[in-house]
């Protein structure tokens, strides 16, 4: 450890490294300050306590278990239809059913605002019939199976893509060693595929979990008071940041409970045969009766998780008040499209310094605040936005500077909750493409600023563009940030939506969530097929 | 001549390995020379080429490079401003750029310029300066790879398993290619190498390396006929370890194992039979032929003496009968040595 710390200090220490620790710090600071709220007592403390936190766990908690269930379900029954099984509209299907993510959660709940509806009469046989706590129950009972659904229709694509890719590794030669073991091909996927797949289902699932537990839009819809609805009506109801700010640690060490166990079950394990016969995948042809079947079964969750929400909303569109080129909504589109497109620009930016720097001088400190730096993805967006308003309020106490409802508290906290989505493909090039050739430069007498502008930068266009496109996507529909920190009378098309929606205006609402919609379906078929021609 | 290279007490651990990667390595090289390290996978070698380099900071030791400490407890000259230059395993060529830039990338290179063209024509590169690395062969490759690391003009050239890359043929022929340059350059060079075949044929010294520790250091017929361990004769091919206190006390012997036992290292190739002991013949033993085996152009012959089983090579034309009695005496050459 000394011997380490006499490194980086005696020998690592340069402008690079300083400039990326800082950063470092800069990004984490917000989220360490949540960390240490748990204790934090505040006037409506005791009420939260006695009264809906447990309301809150038990919530979050079937919330939580129900969607990452029928998205394990969904997404790994799809991957392997699509992988394993050649049948008409597969083509179709295999980048179709990624459709779903470019739908928000909160526009899918909207979507779906009157199903619970369909049920008031049966609602009102149970009361008549049976008894009033009975129809009670079967309500909260609906209201969580529909928000299950809803939220699994548009979630269960990060299983599917992360299972699919893992099923496709997989190497045709253990395969067909099985096969000549005498195995029947139900045998094999269950005793042998689905077990090498185990960490690729795991790592899907984590990522619906921490949507799950971000969401706050359809959540709020239903009527289910979840964490990130406490911290909300904490905060914003009772006017308390106290407990928010202790929900919002609550939620922090129950996310980083998620990591851990995470880790855990996949463990170092990486079993995907990534061998040349991998290429030559062969997929079973069906029969017409069980292609059917199995169109079926793939265009289930994609009905629910865009086809319907689409045909809704464009239904919807027709009979708004206002139109996709109104001039209000276009200075609004321009807010989202500048914001999130500069919030790419910087977030790339950043990521590029703190990888580079990290990699290029070996350096273990900035490997271990970068490592800390991208946690914000697994917070959820209120916690962030909770732990940017308390750093605002300190350095406000201390220096007079006003962070707080401006676009530079924007950028800083999406800074924070995105980082991971542009670091990942990054750190994945740096190391694949510039690992060596960065040793050989700096061994050729050649300075960090001109390797990496002239060796990195060249090398890196691919993941720099895909990490740029997806932050893009990710600011462009994020809602629960954007809603507690974007200045006084600036809006988005998220936040639009989610107003006229509170407003009960569900047509005018449409509009804006198509746009959403619309913009970043582009991108993501755009991406797809970029993957689809490198593999 | 005077040393370019002075590695004292270089130390290196990695995290999670109970053992360090590098104990206590000291050696020297001189002006021109040509070094080769050679050991198994995972001794260390690379990782003492790459300390070297600046690629890895050593615990403890120092290294002096051209009179100038580049590493010591509390000096780090980072791989940019140290003047030497490696050439890596993979070659590490940019893939971006065409031939010429890559050979032109190096610090000040574009001021060496009569050295480079000097270089490229003696490497006979000249043709395919316009293309990219990945339209040219493994072996031009790695003579790019070779004129961009003396491009800089560098006091010390580094080669990490410079020939593990290339198929047999090509690898004799960039070996001997190789050689001529740095010795007509006089570009003292430190090179890694698992493949004790190529050490033996490039190198002025052969450094051993075992897990971790330098275990001898000298010229190559010197590590090869008088090797210090058995593992070190067992790099350098097939050895007869025959006990030393039956033998005349001149040859140089080393201990076999815990129990103290001496012995000396002949090669099947260092002895021969005869019938007929002549004058100035050294016998190590009378026996008899127990296996006799044909490896390719020789034959092998397993001969059971009274106190061990020793292996002869013999030239596919000798005679020799299963069952024969023989006398084993040493070549000529043995004597060089030892």
């Amino acid at each position: 450890m000394f011997r380490v710390l006499k490194n980086e200090i005696l020998f690592k220490l340069n402008g690079w490294t300083f400039v990326s620790f800082i950063i470092g710090l800069f990004i984490i600071i917000p989220i360490a300050f949540v960390a240490i709220q748990f204790n934090n007592s505040s006037e409506n403390w005791h009420h939260i306590q006695e009264n809906v936190l447990y309301k809150y766990i038990y919530s979050t908690l079937i919330l939580v278990l129900g969607t990452g269930v029928l998205s394990v379900f969904f997404g790994v029954i799809t991957a392997w239809i699509i992988s394993f099984y050649e049948f008409p509209g597969r083509k179709l299907l295999e980048w179709g059913l990624i459709l779903p993510l470019t739908i928000p959660t909160y526009i899918a709940a909207y979507s779906y605002y009157d199903v619970l509806e369909t049920f008031t009469p049966l609602m009102l046989w149970i009361r008549n019939n049976i008894s009033f706590s009975a129809m009670n129950l079967f309500n909260d009972f609906m209201v969580y199976f529909v928000t299950i659904i809803v939220l699994s229709s548009v979630l269960f694509p990060y299983v599917y893509l992360s299972t699919r890719a893992s099923f496709l590794m997989q190497g045709n030669k253990l395969i067909e060693s099985a096969k000549i073991l005498g195995h029947l091909p139900g045998q094999i996927f269950w005793n042998l595929i689905l077990p090498l797949s185990r960490p690729a289902i795991v790592a899907g699932l984590s990522l619906v979990i921490m949507e799950t537990l971000n969401d706050f839009g359809a959540v709020e819809y239903f009527g289910i008071s979840t964490f990130t609805t406490g911290i909300f009506r904490s905060w914003m109801g009772m006017d308390d940041v106290g407990s928010a700010l202790r929900l919002s640690s609550y939620l922090m060490f129950f996310v980083l409970l998620l990591m851990y166990f995470e880790k855990r079950m996949r463990g170092n394990a990486k079993f995907d045969q990534n061998d040349d016969s991998s290429l030559t995948h062969k997929r079973l042809v069906l029969s017409s009766s069980k292609s059917k079947s199995v169109l079926v079964i793939c265009l289930v969750p994609l009905m629910l998780g865009f086809i319907i929400p689409v045909i809704r909303l464009s239904l919807w569109s027709i009979s708004a008040s206002k139109d996709f080129f109104n001039i209000e909504l276009m200075q609004i589109r321009f807010n989202s499209i500048g914001l999130a497109s500069f919030s790419s620009i910087i977030i790339v930016i950043v990521s590029i310094i703190l990888l580079f720097s990290s990699k290029y001088f070996s350096s273990q400190i900035i490997k271990i605040t970068n490592q800390f730096a991208v946690l914000g993805y697994s917070i959820p967006g209120a916690v962030i936005a909770m732990g940017i308003l308390l750093v605002s309020a300190y350095i406000n106490d201390i220096t007079n500077i006003i962070i707080t409802g401006t676009i530079s508290s924007l950028f800083i906290a999406y800074l924070i909750r995105f980082l991971a989505v542009s670091s990942q493909p990054i750190d994945s090039g740096l190391e694949k493409e510039c690992s060596q050739i960065n040793q050989a430069s700096r061994n050729l007498g050649k300075t960090a600023f001109h390797s990496l502008m002239k060796i990195n930068l060249p090398l890196l266009k691919k993941p720099i563009f895909v990490g740029a496109i997806l932050i893009f996507i990710d600011v462009f529909k994020e809602l629960p940030l954007t809603l507690i920190l974007r200045p006084f009378n600036f809006d988005t098309l998220a936040t639009l939506t989610y107003d006229l929606n509170k407003q009960a205006q569900i047509f005018d609402a449409s509009i804006p969530a198509l746009i959403i919609i619309i913009i970043t379906t582009i991108p993501i078929i755009f991406l797809n097929k970029k993957l689809e021609r490198k593999s | 001549m005077s040393e370019v290279l002075q590695i004292s007490n270089i130390t290196k651990s990695f995290r999670g390995n109970a053992q360090p990667a590098v104990q206590e390595a000291s050696f020297s090289l001189k002006k021109g020379e040509i070094a080769t390290i050679v050991g198994s996978s995972g001794s260390g070698k690379t990782t003492l080429l790459r300390m070297i380099a600046g690629l890895e900071i050593p615990e403890k030791g120092q290294i002096i490079l051209d009179g100038k400490v580049i590493n010591d407890t509390n000096i780090f000259i980072p791989p940019e401003k140290r003047n030497c230059s490696l050439v890596f395993q993979s070659y590490a060529l940019f893939p971006h750029l065409i031939v010429r830039d890559n050979i032109y990338f190096g610090k000040n290179s574009s001021q060496n310029y009569d050295l480079i063209q000097n270089l490229i024509e003696i490497t006979k590169i000249d043709q395919i300066q316009d293309r990219f690395p990945h339209q040219i062969s493994g072996g031009q490759q790695q003579r790019v790879a070779l004129v961009r690391a003396l491009a800089i003009n560098p006091s010390l050239l580094l080669m990490d398993e410079p020939l593990s890359n290339l198929d047999r043929e090509l690898r004799l022929n960039v070996r001997t290619e190789i050689v001529s340059l740095l010795k007509k350059l006089k570009i003292t060079t430190l090179i890694v190498s698992h493949d004790t075949e190529d050490a033996l044929a490039i190198s002025d010294k052969i450094i051993i390396i075992e897990e971790g520790m330098i275990s001898q250091v000298g010229s190559p017929l010197e590590v090869f006929n008088v090797p210090k361990s058995c593992h070190i004769a067992s790099l350098f091919g097939q050895s007869n370890f025959i006990p030393f206190e039956n033998l005349d006390k001149k040859y140089k012997h080393f201990i076999l194992n815990e129990k103290n036992e001496k012995v000396i290292s002949v090669r099947p190739g260092q002895l021969k039979i005869v019938n007929e002991l002549a004058v100035d013949e050294d016998l190590l033993c009378e026996g008899t032929i127990l296996k006799i085996c044909l490896i390719g152009l020789h034959k092998q012959l397993t001969i059971k003496c009274k106190q061990f089983v020793v292996n002869v090579n013999l030239s596919n034309l000798t005679d020799a009968i299963i069952g024969e009695k023989v006398k084993v005496v040493f070549k000529k050459n043995f004597f060089r040595y030892n």
